[in-house]
């Protein structure tokens, strides 16, 4: 095809880069820091569409087979997108009311939205490389925006050692597979047949470099630092649409370039997404920090959505889709209802203490939290429960039923702390006098939306499950 | 009729929006959900009265939806037959009962208390009705989270590790079930369904789906688990008295008359049905904890200082009838299960209420800080003795049709062969006597010793009227139970007929391979060889 | 000529329907309850109509007339289980259908002045009522299952009764324990009707009847065995008759219709019925004959030391009923059947009396108040009496008769049927088994010690001097209080006292006949009316044999009878109980015990059982079932504190544990 068309398939990730760029213009010269947020806002909306019509559409590989376009890349995209959408509506408000409202905050996401797109439509290695980088690099400088809070910047720091220290991996990973393949496109080396050493620690190498960016055990380390330094909308941002790209993007990579040797890595997987599981869910258990606790089972989360690729099947693949938008609907919604809770109180409000009885003080809000948090644990009819009965059921038709099993064991000690919450939400007196301010009206839009669309998408998951 | 269906399930829904659009007016909140309750049950009679007893084995009012997820066969079915109508019906009749008690004892966060029940309701409608079972295990799971709240919110003291343990107790039960539910749903898919995953419970339950011995043992224990759980089954009980005694009358009343029975239903509906070489296998065991059950559950009640407490405890009692019934495995046991189900609501339903208004007046539940109360409250006191001998199985009241069934059945029983699990569980009548005559005693009778209990006022109109129905039920289902078990006869006869002749295939097929040396024992495969 | 079918529904509903009307209405309207004369006229007919048409259905009956049958609907199915609710009217159970609903509303028409002054006088006929629908369906009922369910409903009624004045805790708890003991006859019951049923294959009378011959012989013995355990609860033997003395906690009234007259016979009732099967197992009749026995004897001896008036009826009562039981087991149905009926009618007059002696001193001691002298004193120590003769004519003389009746003196009702008992035991003696002739001793025994006791309570009760005033000085003169009960009393009272005279010619013993007339004559009505429909045992004893037995009975009787004139005549009821006490020693002392059996079952039962529920289920239950369930969640808890501990915070130990990662991963891969 000409390039207007592959540029025209390619739009979304034009439009936030360009976006980016005048964000960043308007942040050096523009004052008011809203036009900024509001231009952002919008070209991510039109981004966002764009993918969607993406998604519609036909399936392809674009500039040479360096990027694909349609079925699970759009998908990819425009889960990202959304992501960024929603960061963007409760961001501001938040930034704001912590006086960090910088044009330059758009602009970073933007540019790290336009590195996910191309890394969850990357059907070359190169591409891959070229997405994660860029997506990081700006993650490690959202990180430590806060750069009056010590944590925000020890935690940026590690992010960004350790970041560089996978990368180095990841790199050498992509080495070793194009000496063995002679090329760094999927397609190419999805056709290798005589799979040496060389090839294993390729893939060995490349798979550590992803298993940072989802933060799966033993990788994780630095998730919990980092989600609970960053300011709570980047700390969402990284949460979901992050984790997202980098899964599809494994996806991808998966199904393009390794389904040839499932039986080689699938268990691996298996024993990751176990230990991911297990440990993501137990230390949440201790914790009182919520954004602490919303770390930790975020990287449970990615042991969820592991189980899935174990499965090595399109239906397993299928199944992390759902559940990574699932996730990111419930996820950022529950890191929106965080961060009005931090912002809006007389006093910091972070443990769990804190929200004792806030239930009633503010309902709306906590209702909202309720569903957000019983859709996290898996609780139908919320999305959760959709997207780990497909990971789970893909698991099962593979026959991995203790995989399964010890997913539903997990995911029943998680309960606990999801209801943890609601437990001083609603039944418990309040321990010390907060009282909530109101809700800015967009962050509440967007929360109340959020909750709406895990409900939907609960009660009917085909009218998105069918798209892929 | 299908749609009326429907409607019944999804109406407390739109009463909760109602209830929401007027939460701030309490009087507004409580008639909404009054009506709702109303509307709920007067919608649900016609499909009493439309139902086809003689055919009740077969699904009526079926609805058929598409499927949810593109490749799997999950529907959205729902529909009545002989054994989810009765208890359909019973959600439905308690549902207003439930708000009514309510009435004057929930000022705190009306609106959300009433809301919960709505939802409580279309959850527990939910599970009776549904024949999918990934829509049943949806229900199943949407029933909690209200009751978690319920008892949260509402509850008393110690409410919070109450609800938390009602809440992940049974969370694990259902959830390792839904492990092997997805288990079958694949492996039925394979056998009859071209390979698509499915769980349409007609096709799960149906003769061309059959497990082999090896498989049917883990799925076994894995639904029954969780049933047991719900049930709750000795040992797994103890999370019951403390979210009974905790809960708010009604989240009492609902935990008792409806919550509980998904147990039971499960394993009439899964277990007997799928699984029955591991059922019949298993049975003996079942009848054991549940024989346990009905005897430590009455000795542990019988030195209970509280009486919400010696009620739950007396509800794991009753219920080990329940199970000791289905698992004896003949029509006369497995009916009187049915219908005993239905008993235990009323009766112990009719107990928690009583017992939730006796403690709107005095704020306690100490049976110590009571006696002759008989004296000061005569109406009370004559609505209490009848709960009372209903639940200890007087007969002519409705307890006594399904504890007589039940025992009279698992004595005949071939399966589990062997009298002393009802001789044993008969004792069960003695000791119920003396723990509930006991209690009634020190409450009601001798000197009124307690000032504090001279100036109490006898129940009023709007209580004996939330009570009367279901007094009326207890003494009409005692008299003429025939017209209640007359639903469910023709299902369970189908359902135990179809379920030995599909055991006695899977074992034949089992003959004819080499299995496992468990297997072979546990199933007795070798020593019929020998035989043969 | 109205079809008798058609009112058997008819004599069940009366009693319900007078049982809803006074027992609602008076629940619900305050007015209503003070309109006593109505309350009872309503209670009174609605006991008094049933008997008139069970008059009716009696006469219409031949001694060989096939059971009348009602049938009123399809009651409980499931399965192969059937069971309906259909009455049955025959030979057996018009019987008790007359006694109950005749005897019944006599006692009815009786507590009307009784209860009189009691506010809970609505209630009281509401449960009368109620008791007896429920004794109606008892002895109706054309299955096991009804009869079952009358049994229990008796039960509750007497459970109601018992505690009827509740505020008194300790009849409160005298109720429970009727309720309890009966419940663990029933259990009895319910197991033997399972095995039956197993067998049989239903629990219809005539059915069982006919499939009689397809129960093993051990099978047999076993339902025999456990339907007898279900009788000695409800009819107070051994070991289950420690409740009944208890249960005289109850009005007097009750004391009569329930715990003397009628529901205590159910036992025998239900024997009677399944005299079919019990010929199958002559153990089953053994044990039941010896048990049957050893209660008369035991009741017996207690009664002997009893000071309270009610309690010493309520051990004859006891001791009575071990005769019918003896009757029984020594295949004598229609000999027990007979004392059950002349039984009725002398021990509903004997309690009658009592309860019109306890209502004159009830009132003496109200008078005492009313005229500023505060006496407190029980009114049924006979202690307290002597002398009430003078004071109340009418209830001494019917008390007498049926004294002298229940002693066994010629031509009164109870010795007829105690002498056809005695034969009939010394027939199976003859006939079964030696042991028999053991039975036969105690039952002489028995004889005497109830005529010498109940000669005692005469004495000590009507003779002498009024004792109150010697033991309360302040109520000197308290006699002129003394006085008769109004008619509502005494009427019943000469009614049944003509009946304990005149009852016993319709059993009257067909060889005295034959002796001084025809040889082949038939004077024994009952017998022709019930032999075909029992099996009894036949008598094959000689005449001198069964004149012997007469006679010995007489001389037995009257000896007591002299006995206690002589010893209790003249005021000395205190005098001999003490000569008597320093005469048997040790003995005596366990007989005013009553042979400690509660304390034995206290100790051994109902204590331990306790014990182990407060002291270790209980505990088990919160500590180890539960705490493992919390030890399961506390674990969990407990290693996610520990796996934090891992997250240390600096980098090199993150950086660690990613190249730990990356090994592994390389590892699993390649290797």
């Amino acid at each position: 095809m000409d390039l207007t068309t592959e540029l025209l398939h390619f739009l979304p990730a034009i439009i936030t880069s360009l976006a980016g760029l005048a964000a960043m213009m308007f942040a050096a010269y523009q004052t008011d820091m809203r036009t900024v947020w509001a231009v952002s806002t919008g070209a991510v909306l039109l981004a966002f569409a764009l993918s969607v019509r993406d998604l519609l559409g036909d399936e392809g590989v674009l500039f040479s087979g360096m990027v694909a376009y349609g079925g699970s890349a759009a998908f990819g995209s425009m889960v990202v997108l959304l992501g960024t959408f929603f960061t963007f509506l409760i961001a501001r408000d938040y930034l704001e009311k912590i006086r960090h409202h910088y044009g330059e905050v758009y602009a970073l996401m933007l540019f790290a939205t336009t590195g996910m797109i191309v890394l969850a439509s990357s059907t070359d290695l190169v591409s891959t490389f070229v997405g994660l980088e860029t997506m990081s690099i700006c993650l490690y400088v959202l990180a430590g925006l806060v750069k009056e809070e010590k944590r925000s910047i020890e935690a940026a720091l590690k992010y960004f050692l350790l970041g560089a220290f996978s990368t180095g991996f990841f790199l050498y990973g992509i080495a070793l597979l194009y000496g063995a393949s002679g090329s760094t496109s999927l397609a190419v080396i999805g056709a290798v047949t005589q799979k040496g050493i060389l090839y294993w620690a390729g893939v060995a190498l490349l798979l550590t470099g992803f298993f940072f960016k989802i933060s799966a055990v033993p990788f994780h380390m630095w998730t919990p630092d980092v989600y609970q330094g960053a300011p709570t909308p980047v700390t969402a941002y990284m949460a979901t649409a992050a984790k997202t790209s980098a899964f599809v993007a494994l996806i991808l990579i998966l199904a393009r370039g390794l389904q040839g040797s499932v039986a080689g890595w699938a268990p691996v997987f298996e024993i990751i997404a176990m230990a991911t599981m297990v440990v993501g869910n137990l230390i949440a258990l201790a914790q009182h920090n919520i954004k602490r606790m919303l770390a930790y089972s975020s990287i449970a989360h990615a042991g969820y959505a592991l189980v899935g690729l174990t499965a090595g099947t399109f239906a397993g693949y299928d199944g992390v889709l759902f559940y990574l938008f699932a996730y990111t609907l419930m996820n950022i919604g529950a890191f929106a209802v965080l961060g009005y809770y931090e912002t809006s109180g007389n006093r910091e409000i972070v443990n769990l203490e804190h929200v004792a009885g806030l239930g009633f003080q503010k309902p709306l809000m906590a209702v909202f939290l309720s569903v957000f948090l019983f859709s996290l644990a898996g609780m139908p009819p919320f999305a959760g429960f959709a997207g780990k009965y497909l990971v789970f059921a893909a698991a099962i038709e593979q026959g991995y039923l203790w995989l399964a099993l010890i997913g539903v064991l997990t995911s029943a000690a998680a309960a606990f702390y999801y209801i943890r919450v609601m437990v001083y939400l609603y039944f418990r007196e309040p321990e010390m006098d907060i009282t909530l301010g109101e809700a800015p009206k967009l962050a509440m839009a967007a929360v109340a939306l959020l909750a709406f669309l895990t409900l939907y998408f609960g009660v009917n998951p085909g009218s998105i499950v069918n798209l892929f | 009729m299908e749609t009326l269906l429907n409607l019944t399930i999804y109406l407390p829904l739109i009463g909760l929006l109602g209830i929401l659009l007027v939460r701030s007016n309490e009087t507004l909140v409580k008639w909404v959900s009054l009506v709702t309750t109303l509307a709920t049950f007067a919608l649900s009679v016609p499909l009493m009265l439309n139902f086809d007893a003689a055919n009740g084995h077969q699904v009526q009012f079926l609805t058929e939806g598409g499927r949810f997820v593109f490749g799997l066969d999950i529907r959205y079915l729902v529909g009545l037959d002989g054994l989810s109508l009765l208890l359909f019906m019973l959600t439905t009749f308690m549902g207003p009962i439930v708000v009514l008690s309510a009435w004057d004892s929930v000022h705190k966060h009306a609106a959300g208390f009433f809301a919960m029940l709505m939802l409580l309701q279309t959850g527990s409608l939910g599970v009776f009705a549904a024949l999918d079972a990934v829509l049943f295990y949806v229900f199943f799971e949407l029933s909690l989270i209200p009751m978690y709240f319920l008892i949260g919110i509402w509850g008393g003291e110690g409410r919070i590790a109450a609800t938390v343990k009602f809440f992940v107790y049974t969370l694990v039960g259902s959830l390792i079930m839904l492990v092997a539910l997805i288990y079958v749903g694949y492996d039925a898919g394979v056998a009859v369904n071209e390979g698509v995953f499915t769980s349409d419970l007609r096709i799960w339950t149906g003769d061309a789906y059959a497990i082999p011995l090896a498989q049917q043992t883990a799925l076994f224990l894995a639904f029954a688990l969780a049933f047991c759980i719900k049930v709750p089954l000795f040992p797994f009980h103890t999370w019951l008295p403390f979210a009974h005694t905790e809960a708010p009358t009604a989240g009492s009343v609902v935990l008792a008359a409806i919550m509980l029975k998904m147990g039971t239903y499960g394993l009439i509906r899964f277990c007997l049905p799928m699984f029955p070489n591991a059922s019949e296998a298993f049975a003996p065991m079942m009848a054991t904890l549940a024989v346990i059950g009905i005897m430590y559950g009455a000795l542990v009640a019988m030195v209970q200082k509280d009486v919400k407490k010696l009620v739950a405890y007396s509800s794991v009692s009753h219920l080990g009838f329940v199970v000791l019934g289905i698992f004896a495995m003949n029509v006369t046991a497995v009916q009187g299960a049915v219908i005993q189900n239905i008993n235990h609501g009323l009766s112990t339903g009719a107990l928690f209420l009583l017992v939730g208004m006796i403690y709107d007046r005095r704020h306690t539940r100490l049976i110590a800080d009571f006696g002759g109360i008989a004296s000061v409250m005569p109406k009370f006191a004559v609505l209490f003795m009848i709960a009372t001998f209903s639940s200890i199985g007087l007969p002519g009241l409705n307890g006594f049709v399904g504890e007589f069934l039940i025992l009279m059945g698992s004595f005949q029983s071939t399966v589990l062969s062997n009298i002393w699990f009802a001789v044993l569980g008969t004792t069960g009548v003695i000791l119920a006597a003396v723990y509930m005559l006991w209690m009634v005693q020190r409450v009601f009778f001798g000197e009124v010793t307690n000032e504090e209990n001279q100036v109490l006022t006898d129940l009023d109109t709007r209580e004996v009227g939330l009570l009367l129905p279901v007094m009326i039920l207890i003494v009409w289902i005692g008299i003429y139970p025939t017209l209640f078990t007359g639903y469910s006869e023709s299902h369970i006869h189908h359902t135990l007929e179809r379920s030995k002749a599909k055991g006695e295939q899977v074992a034949a097929a089992a003959r004819t391979q080499t299995n496992p040396a468990w297997v072979a024992t546990l199933y007795g495969l070798n020593d019929d060889l020998a035989s043969k | 000529m109205l079809d008798s079918a058609s009112l058997l529904p008819l004599i069940i509903a009366l009693p319900l329907a007078g049982f809803l009307i006074n027992g609602l209405v008076g629940l619900l309207s305050e007015t209503y309850r003070s309109r006593k004369t109505l309350i009872g006229t309503i209670g009174t007919t609605a006991a008094f109509i049933p008997f008139l048409l069970s008059v009716w259905v009696f006469l219409g009956m031949t001694p060989d007339s096939d059971p009348i049958r009602y049938h009123f609907l399809n009651w409980i199915s499931a399965g192969d289980f059937v069971s309906d609710i259909a009455w049955r009217a025959d030979q057996i159970s018009i019987l008790w259908m007359l006694f109950v609903t005749g005897i019944g509303s006599l006692i009815h028409l009786y507590s009307m002045g009784y209860m009189k002054e009691d506010e809970g006088y609505w209630k009281f006929f509401a449960y009368l009522n109620l008791f007896v629908f429920a004794m109606l369906n008892l002895v109706m009922g054309d299955n096991l299952l009804l009869l079952f369910l009358g049994w229990e409903g008796v039960g509750v009624c007497s459970y109601l009764l018992i505690g009827f004045w509740y505020q008194d805790i300790l009849k409160a708890e005298a109720a429970k324990k009727a309720f309890v003991y009966n419940r663990i006859g029933d259990f009895a019951f319910l197991i033997a009707m399972f095995l039956l049923f197993r067998h049989v294959g239903s629990i219809q009378f005539d059915a069982i009847l006919a499939g009689l011959g397809n129960i093993p012989a051990d099978t047999a013995f076993w339902i025999g065995l456990l339907m007898f355990i279900g009788a000695t609860g409800k009819s107070a033997q051994i070991p289950l008759f420690v409740w009944l003395p208890d249960a005289m906690a109850g009005p007097t009234p009750v004391s009569a219709l329930i715990h003397a007259a009628t529901m205590v016979t159910s036992g025998i009732y239900l024997v009677s019925r399944m005299s079919g099967l019990y010929a199958l197992t002559p153990d089953a009749m053994l044990i039941v004959a010896v048990i049957g026995a050893l209660t008369a004897l035991v009741a017996a001896t207690i009664a002997l030391t009893q000071t309270d008036i009610k309690r010493v009826l309520a051990y004859s009562t006891v001791s009575q009923l071990g005769y019918m039981f003896l009757a029984l087991g020594s295949g004598a149905y229609i000999a027990a059947i007979f004392h059950v009926i002349t039984h009725a009618f002398f021990k509903a007059c004997l309690f009658l009396g009592s309860g019109s002696v306890i209502h004159a001193m009830h009132h003496v001691e109200h008078e005492l108040d009313h005229h500023g002298k505060h006496v407190r004193f029980d009114p049924q120590d006979m202690r307290n009496m002597g002398g009430l003769k003078a004071h109340m004519p009418s209830t001494y003389w019917t008390f007498l008769l049926a004294t002298v009746a229940i002693a066994g003196i010629p031509p009164l009702a109870g010795f007829f049927s105690k002498d056809e008992i005695l034969a009939m035991v010394f027939n199976a003696g003859a006939t079964v088994s030696a042991i028999y002739y053991v039975l036969f001793a105690m039952a002489l025994a028995t004889a005497f010690l109830t005529a010498f006791y109940m000669f005692r309570l005469t004495y000590g009760t009507f003779h002498g001097a009024f004792k109150l005033p010697k033991r309360h000085p302040e109520a000197a003169g308290s006699e002129k209080y003394l006085h008769e009960s109004p008619w509502t009393m005494t009427a019943p009272l000469w009614i049944l006292g003509i009946l304990s005279v005149i009852g016993g010619f319709m059993g009257f013993p067909d060889f005295v006949v034959q002796t001084f007339g025809n040889p082949d004559a038939h004077a024994n009505w009952l017998h022709g009316w019930l032999i075909p429909n029992v099996s009894e045992a036949e008598l094959v004893l000689a005449k001198p044999i069964k004149w012997g037995i007469l006679l010995g009975s007489v001389l037995i009787a009257s000896v007591a009878v002299w006995l206690a004139n002589r010893t209790y005549g003249q005021d000395k009821t205190a005098e001999t109980d003490a000569t008597l006490q320093t005469r048997f020693g040790g003995a005596y002392q366990l007989w005013a015990d009553k042979y400690r059996v509660d304390e034995v079952y206290e100790a051994t039962v109902a204590d331990p059982v306790l014990k182990l529920s407060d002291k270790v289920l209980a505990v088990f239950d919160l500590k180890v079932v539960d705490g493992l369930v919390n030890a399961v969640a506390g674990l969990t808890r407990f290693t996610g504190s520990l796996l934090r501990y891992v997250q240390t915070g600096n980098v090199s130990g993150y950086a660690f544990y990613l190249v730990a990662g990356v090994l592994i991963v390389v590892g699993l891969i390649l290797f």
